[in-house]
């Protein structure tokens, strides 16, 4: 009779997986007001050193100093919930070894920190509510149709999803050489420029856009912010997604791989 | 049919070999050796349902490795296990369903939550019904008196409250089979008790077959019938504890108080095993000499206050065996 219960899928562990993820970040209260802080000084910050650009510089064409300050600020309420490592507790459990009492339960082991990282990221998608509403004090932010505010969730979502095998892969690492800072820093560092979290792609040059659009950085954040602010227009939706898909596809097959292979060592090698 | 089976089990690790100081630390980066330790090596044990069984052996005899690979989170080098009818390694999920485990030097609560929340995630992993779930709760909280720190986040608790927690939430859904590993290291008498008491009652009144590694050789009289000892790899003895005293500890030892001081003490028989003030302790074979003889000896010769017997006790006995390696006294197979 026991033996049966393992043996079909169900879900309710991985809810409450997510369930629990949300209460323990909850604790830290002092975390969220620190975010939400440093969150209102860089959008504050952003608009003053973008006004003070844009007053000594011709205006791109295509990208007037609103459209730019639009792009920052929805590019930090992203960041809220995509800056998040979901998957740094694999990382922490492969270094102080109880990632072996993970896999003496009758759970999916990957799904199970699927779960867990997307109730830490829910949880603090919540505070991109109050995020939202105090940086109105400072700036003004364009709100674009319903079809393409649907087309961006969409899209934030996909690169949601490429951001969790990033960091799984990255994570991953961690059966190995037990420490990855280094490497996480490095991406930290690769996000944040070829990202277009920070500066929109668009104005890099030509030659470079090529190359920075195909990776799967540009999915995380790029693509979601050029659909809101209507640089990539509808006609270009069915291509935007496709190569998000694309990499999705990609790196969960990669992260699956290299899950494999570190789980293999484990209980081969013993950790 | 055992419940849990073995056979010419061996785990081999392969470990990188680190060559010592800073030119040696470098050359490990470029060139690799690598060197073989065999943790563990023809292993052979069958437990049957509701055994409650001591696994003890000296640190790095290959303790954890069985009890991991009994899990299913080690892959045997060779040989066959079955557990409850399954390979442990082949169904680690299922396997894991029909577990429970208490590690004494690592807990499986979540740090950041009340304990309550614990053992509302491990309901739903387990898949327990909710009514079976709430009479284990309540009967857990009572034999270890959980509900004082129910409420209490688990990175708050102190030791002996987060291993009667760890306890409550290893047998909530009620598994056939339970490892322990040191389930009481570095905990107070009190403490200690309680999870004596729990581990029996789950045995006892549950039917749950046992298995418990410990150095706390209290821990396997107070409750194991049989003991499997381990050493280097190898199982050295599988018995009963009755059996392991008897063809064992071979020796008692006398202590008398002497009436008056005195000088040297030579007695037949009997070897000198240190003094304190008036009182002198004798050691003496049993199967060579009876307490009645040896007493006679020396009464006839000195004025005697008291006397008393104190008889090998488990721990001095394994620690003879670890020092010196169990001699065949009996086949080392055990009651199979």
């Amino acid at each position: 009779m026991n033996s049966a219960r393992g043996a079909r899928f169900r879900l309710e562990p991985y809810l409450e997986f997510a369930k629990k993820a949300i209460s323990r970040e909850a604790t830290y209260r002092f975390d969220v007001f620190t975010s939400i802080g440093s969150f209102v000084v860089r959008v504050y910050l952003l608009r003053m050193v973008w006004t003070a650009l844009y007053a000594h510089n011709a205006a791109p064409s295509d990208l007037p100093l609103h459209t730019i300050i639009t792009y920052s600020t929805i590019a930090l309420l992203m960041g809220l919930v995509l800056d998040i490592d979901q998957t740094r507790i694999l990382h922490d459990k492969l270094h102080d070894g109880s990632i072996a009492t993970d896999f003496m339960k009758p759970i999916n082991v990957p799904l199970y920190f699927f779960s867990d990282g997307t109730g830490e990221v829910v949880f603090h998608a919540f505070l991109i509510v109050p995020a939202l509403l105090l940086s109105l004090l400072f700036v003004h932010i364009d709100i674009p149709a319903p079809g393409v505010l649907a087309a961006f969730a969409l899209s934030f979502l996909l690169g949601y999803f490429v951001g969790f095998c990033i960091n799984f892969i990255l994570n991953c690492i961690a059966f190995w050489t037990l420490e990855i800072s280094g490497v996480q820093l490095i991406l930290t560092w690769v996000t944040d420029l070829l990202g277009g979290g920070i500066i929109p792609l668009i104005l890099f040059p030509l030659a470079l856009q090529k190359a920075i659009f195909v990776l799967p950085f540009a999915a995380m954040f790029s693509t979601p912010l050029l659909i809101y602010v209507g640089h990539i227009p509808p006609s270009g939706y069915a291509a935007a997604f496709g190569l998000q898909i694309s990499w999705l596809l990609l790196l969960a097959a990669g992260a699956w791989i290299i899950w494999r292979a570190g789980a293999r060592r484990v209980i081969v090698q013993g950790g | 049919m055992p419940i849990i089976e073995t056979r010419e089990l061996r785990k081999v690790f392969r470990s990188l070999k680190r060559e010592s100081g800073v030119l040696g630390t470098l050359s490990t980066l470029f060139s690799r050796t690598f060197e073989e330790k065999v943790a563990v090596e023809n292993v052979n044990m069958s437990l049957e349902a509701g055994e409650l069984v001591g696994y003890i052996g000296p640190n790095g005899a290959g303790k954890s490795t069985t009890i991991k690979m009994l899990t299913g989170i080690l892959v045997p080098t060779s040989g066959h296990i079955q557990v409850a009818g399954l390979v442990p390694y082949e169904k680690r999920r299922q396997n894991a369903a029909n577990i429970g485990v208490v590690f004494g030097q690592r807990s499986q609560l979540y740090w950041d939550l009340p304990l309550r929340e614990s053992f509302e995630l491990l309901r739903a992993i387990y898949g327990v019904p909710r009514d079976r779930y709430r009479q284990n709760l309540a009967h857990f909280s009572e034999i270890l008196d959980l509900e004082r720190f129910m409420a209490t986040p688990v990175r708050q608790l102190s030791l002996g409250e987060r291993m009667r927690g760890d306890f409550a939430a290893a047998m909530l859904h009620d598994p056939q089979i339970v490892y322990l590993d040191e389930p009481t290291i570095g905990l107070d008498v009190v403490a200690k008790e309680a999870i004596r008491t729990f581990i029996s009652e789950i045995n006892r009144e549950r039917g749950a077959t046992v298995i418990l590694t410990t150095h706390d050789l209290a821990d396997v009289e107070r409750l194991c019938n049989r003991i499997i000892l381990i050493d280097t790899g190898t199982i050295i003895y599988d018995g009963s504890v009755e059996r392991l005293r008897t063809e064992y500890g071979t020796h008692r030892t006398l202590v008398v108080t002497f009436a008056e001081p005195f000088g040297e003490i030579a007695i037949d028989g009997a070897e000198f095993d240190g003094r304190e003030g008036n009182t002198v302790r004798l050691r003496f074979d049993r199967r060579t000499l009876t307490a009645e003889a040896l007493i006679r000896r020396v009464t006839e010769r000195f004025a005697v206050t008291d006397v008393s017997i104190i008889e090998p006790d488990i721990e001095t006995i394994v620690r003879r065996i670890y020092v010196e390696g169990y001699q065949e006294q009996v086949p080392a197979t055990g009651p199979l």
